[in-house]
């Protein structure tokens, strides 16, 4: 009887077996055929007068920071694969690390990221070093780009500006953002006040709401000390008091009156109107307090915008206004003029090289672009898109106008207006220059020292440091 | 005699010699990397000054103000923290010798916080523990009328949070071995000691304490490379700030080499460290078996 | 005193020091129950409605560690197995055979952990870069086991020193191999040791992250990295970070209750054996 069994079993399982093969052998051979007509639909459908499939074959890998847009990118990846034949690596890799990783794949030339989401500010240093290709001679070139369609002259100039080394591009911006007021629109009108137009009013302002016994503090700006953390803040309020890094000898000077002043009205700012441990809060936290109801009003990234509006954790989606800037006493208003960009690792084999250029010119297209945003399914709607084009596009206006009231106006405004591509100094030394900037403005705040003798002590390091 | 004497070194060298041979192959070369990399002018963000500097490092090292805060505050964690984690430990590990049935709790408890990733550590203390008006902590303090403080953000209060810190995590690990150690220690050693008639005090002091020696001298020196080379959690917690107030010389030596990109230099604070721990090391080493 | 009250106040006592102790983890626990607007309340809440997704959004879904789990168990794993095949015999030799230079020798080995982790990472990966061997397994583990093996060693040596000498010199009058000796003498003597290094030989290896960030890529993963799926530049994800936390602990948590029982069997052995001439 066993044996029986056995052999019945057998049989089944044989006449199973060929079923499940031929049915997979249909399927494989079907498949193909399918995927070629797919991406050429595709291909069609973007509408760009090149050879998507000219690095078919190729794999690369992409370093990129964890953030909100960033994931969307990676959700989409598979238009890219499908247009494209390359596979597709994205790496995600912490932001206090991925720029040394960066720099070790690039300086040991071991071709392991073909491309990252690269700071602006690095671009004087890579470029020194001659670790990234320039990439004028990839956009002139009629069989890797079709520059009509791509319309580089549509991505945010300033954006641009920073990705760019005397002129010449290095890198493609993917994903940027402009610093702005945000604050309590609720509690404004209440109090029958409009957001400051003047740094001055910015504090009056915070004074007439600041309630720290009901647990509301009026106003905070990033106090972690970092070249992205209160380095990103303290050099817009610098330009409002009409310094400037470099002096008219070309020597960078940052203990000018101006930087103290500017200095000086920072302390004062987080000392009066901010909780107290804020020397210790980057962007989250002040997100998070501002979610939570216990913050007034901060200066910190318009796509802080996403964060706060997302139901799952904010308490104040509905009563979110933005404004511009402060201008300062000298008039001027100046924010921040931020972007992750895209360059090619300059040790990547040509045809690896061609896939990456394939690849930056499908995240940063117009398509794309839209595709992360304002056309995702998922809840994450990017804000930082590259493209003018796309922010003058009704549906994605439609749909960042439920950020908060005046959002859209700022942040167009700002990008045209209030940037400036030396709003912070461009220097091959900047990894150096912006750390030794930081910790002055962090002792400061802490009252470790004076503003006064933290510049001059920064002085001093950044004197050494900027020799030779 | 003497074929048994050869036969155990032939022995011994087997069993010691695939250990030794790793770690030959797996850090010599890096030790001569850094070692060379000291002596050189390495610094990305000035490409053409790269080339032989000879003892220009050093002499830079030794004028660097900041160079030799961070070596005393250092000295401060590293004794702190290694010397509370000791004492605890002890202190937990005796304790706990006296209660055999319960002990497996509370070993399990005491591996909890170790094995707590130390970027989650770092995060979590800065945020959602120490953070006033906002952390957990705080609360405490507050409440039990001991006020609000600035945890991380006034200087001298950092460094002691920091070393708060890095002692909850790792104060099990010497209360784990110690116990360990205590309770292999021979029961007859106190059998004859009762019945002379000596004190609890005198018990501990003049049996326990030198049997465990050399687990404890360990110790120390195991925690102080730990302490000497602790990055994830504090860099999560205060980024060696406020200013560079918990900026401890691990993490000063990678904010040049890496932050500021100046290998060369960073290679010579890393070459100097490494040359006072080894002496350190040594010292506590030679006393460690008192013959 | 009598026994029984001085054991209970002494449980007491030790067990009020414990709970304070994690109580950072009790507070991750409830973290990881709540929604993500709530763990930022203040003052803090106790009594909250319990919920589980954020440990269903660590498990499942886009942010999964999952893999990144079983990336850091392979790893960790095969560490730990190396490191004991490897540094047991090396410290039974340290610790108790007679060895020319053998405390120079055990010197060494304390030394090759001295060197500072920073000044590690550019020579790492320039030997492992030359080899082909970044973002794999193997390059991991070799990294890691110079850190370990040092560590195991000694840890070790002070466990073996413990064990009496007659040890051995009962068991050359029985006329037993060295190797027989070792096995089956020596060993069962250090289990308690033997549990309490792999333990934290794993627990270093699992924890890991400085390396683990420069020398690994998108094949090979270890789960310090993959915190970060809920640390954005934008935001941190308090509640799905404790659970992704914890999720992480379990399987050190685990091996250390297997060791736990290892330990018990092992001390009580040694109190037994070790006090006894006979």
């Amino acid at each position: 009887m066993k044996i029986k069994k056995s052999t019945l079993k057998k049989k089944i399982g044989r006449r199973q077996f060929i079923k499940n093969s031929v049915y997979s052998g249909l399927a494989l051979g079907m498949f193909p055929a399918i995927l070629t007509h797919s991406s050429d639909a595709l291909a069609a459908s973007f509408g760009a007068n090149i050879n998507w499939k000219q690095a078919e074959g190729s794999e690369i890998t992409v370093g990129l920071i964890p953030a909100g847009y960033f994931k969307n990118l990676a959700a989409v990846k598979s238009t890219f694969e499908d247009l494209t034949g390359v596979k597709l690596n994205i790496e995600m890799t912490p932001p206090g690390q991925i720029r040394n990783k960066a720099m070790l794949d690039f300086s040991k030339k071991t071709g392991m990221w073909a491309t990252n989401s690269t700071d602006p500010m690095f671009y004087y240093l890579y470029e020194a070093n001659g670790w990234v290709d320039r990439l004028d001679e990839y956009l002139e070139n009629p069989k890797l780009t079709d520059k009509k369609w791509f319309d580089y002259e549509d991505i945010q100039e300033g954006w641009r500006g920073t990705a760019s080394v005397k002129g010449v591009p290095y890198g493609i911006p993917f994903d940027g953002e402009a610093t702005c007021q945000i604050y309590r629109k609720d509690i404004y009108d209440k109090f029958g006040i409009k957001p400051a137009n003047t740094l001055d009013e910015y504090l009056s302002n915070a004074q007439k709401i600041h309630d720290p016994k009901n647990r509301l503090w009026a106003a905070a700006v990033r106090g972690m000390k970092g070249a992205g953390q209160n380095m990103y803040i303290y050099p817009s309020i610098l330009a409002g008091y009409g310094g400037k890094w470099f002096n008219s000898s070309g020597k960078m000077t940052v203990n000018t009156p101006e930087a103290i002043g500017a200095l000086d009205y920072y302390v004062k700012l987080q000392k009066s109107f901010a909780p107290s441990g804020v020397s210790n809060w980057n962007w989250p936290d002040l997100a998070d307090a501002f979610g939570q109801g216990t913050l007034g009003s901060y200066i910190d990234a318009n796509s802080t915008a996403a964060v706060i509006n997302n139901a799952e954790k904010s308490k104040v989606i509905g009563k979110i206004g933005y404004a511009r800037w402060p201008k300062g006493p000298s008039g001027r208003r100046v924010c921040s003029i931020w972007n992750w960009s895209f360059p090619i690792n300059a040790a990547l084999s040509p045809k690896d090289k061609v896939a990456t250029w394939l690849f930056i010119q499908w995240a940063c297209s117009k398509e794309t672009q839209a595709a992360t945003s304002h056309k995702f399914a998922g809840a994450y709607k990017r804000v930082g898109v590259n493209r003018n084009s796309v922010w003058k596009n009704s549906d994605f206006q439609s749909l960042m106008s439920k950020m908060g009231d005046n959002f859209v106006d700022t942040s167009i405004k700002s990008y045209n207006n209030d940037t400036d591509p030396d709003w912070r100094p461009r220097t091959a030394k900047w990894p150096a220059v912006g750390g030794e900037m930081a910790t002055a403005i962090q002792a400061a705040l802490v009252g470790e020292k004076s503003s006064k003798q933290a510049l001059l002590d920064a002085q001093t390091k950044i004197d050494k440091l900027m020799k030779g | 005699m003497n074929a048994s004497s050869q036969q155990e070194k032939s022995f011994a060298i087997l069993l010691v010699s695939p250990s030794i041979l790793v770690l030959l192959i797996t850090t010599t070369f890096p030790i001569l990397y850094l070692i060379w990399s000291s002596f050189q002018n390495i610094n990305l963000s000035m490409p053409s000054n790269d080339g032989f500097a000879g003892l220009e490092n050093y002499i830079e090292m030794f004028n660097d103000k900041q160079y030799w805060k961070s070596f005393k505050l250092t000295i401060v964690y590293t004794v702190s923290t290694v010397s509370l984690q000791l004492l605890i430990g002890l202190g937990l590990a005796l304790l706990v010798l006296k209660i055999p049935k319960a002990q497996w709790l509370f070993r399990l408890m005491a591996i909890l916080p170790i094995v707590l990733a130390p970027v989650v550590v770092g995060l979590f203390w800065r945020t959602l523990m120490l953070t006033p008006d906002f952390g957990i902590v705080d609360f405490f303090t507050q409440s039990i009328g001991l006020g609000s403080y600035a945890w991380l953000s006034e200087p001298k209060l950092a460094v002691f949070s920091v070393i708060l810190i890095h002692t909850w995590q790792w104060t099990p690990f010497a209360f784990l071995v110690l116990l360990a150690s205590l309770a292999s220690l021979p029961s007859d050693l106190y059998e004859a000691a009762k019945i002379d008639r000596a004190s609890a005090l005198k018990r501990f002091f003049y049996i326990t304490l030198p049997l465990i020696r050399p687990a404890i001298i360990i110790i120390v020196i195991m925690r102080s490379m730990i302490a000497l080379s602790a990055y994830a959690a504090i860099y999560a917690a205060t980024r060696g700030g406020p200013g560079t107030a918990t900026e401890i010389l691990n993490l000063y030596a990678y904010r040049t080499s890496f932050l500021e990109v100046n290998f060369g230099y960073g290679s010579t604070l890393a070459v100097f460290i490494l040359i006072v721990t080894i002496s350190v090391a040594a010292v506590l080493y030679s006393i460690r078996r008192k013959k | 005193m009598n026994k029984k009250i001085r054991d209970y106040i002494l449980t007491t006592l030790a067990t009020f020091i414990m709970l304070i102790w994690i109580l950072p983890l009790i507070w991750s626990v409830f973290v990881s129950l709540k929604s993500e607007i709530e763990v930022l309340a203040y003052p803090p809440n106790i009594f909250f409605e319990p919920t589980l997704n954020n440990f269903k959004d660590a498990i499942s879904g886009s942010l999964s560690i999952v893999s990144e789990l079983g990336d850091s168990f392979l790893i960790a794993t095969i560490t730990t197995i190396f490191t004991l095949l490897l540094s047991i015999p090396a410290a039974y030799a340290l610790a108790r055979l007679n060895l020319f230079g053998k405390k120079k020798l055990g010197f060494y080995v304390l030394a090759t952990q001295m060197i500072p982790p920073m000044g590690l990472v550019i020579p790492y990966y320039l030997i492992l870069g030359k080899f082909g061997w970044l973002d794999t397994y193997h390059g991991m583990i070799i990294v890691y086991m110079t850190f370990s093996l040092p560590f195991a060693i000694w840890l070790m040596v002070s466990f073996m020193e413990d064990i009496p000498r007659e040890m051995e010199e009962a068991a050359f009058l029985d006329k037993a191999s060295r190797m027989k000796t070792l096995l089956f003498i020596i060993l069962p003597q250090v289990k308690g040791g033997i549990a309490v290094t792999t333990i934290f030989t794993f627990m270093n290896a699992w924890n890991e992250f400085l390396f683990a960030v420069q020398l690994s890529g998108n094949k090979v993963r270890p789960v310090t990295i993959a915190m970060y799926n809920f640390v954005s530049v934008e935001q941190t994800l308090w509640a799905k970070l404790c659970a992704a936390a914890l999720i992480a602990m379990i399987p050190v948590i685990i091996i250390g209750i297997i060791g736990n029982n290892h330990i018990i069997k092992g001390l009580t052995l040694g109190a037994v054996k070790g006090g006894g001439r006979k």
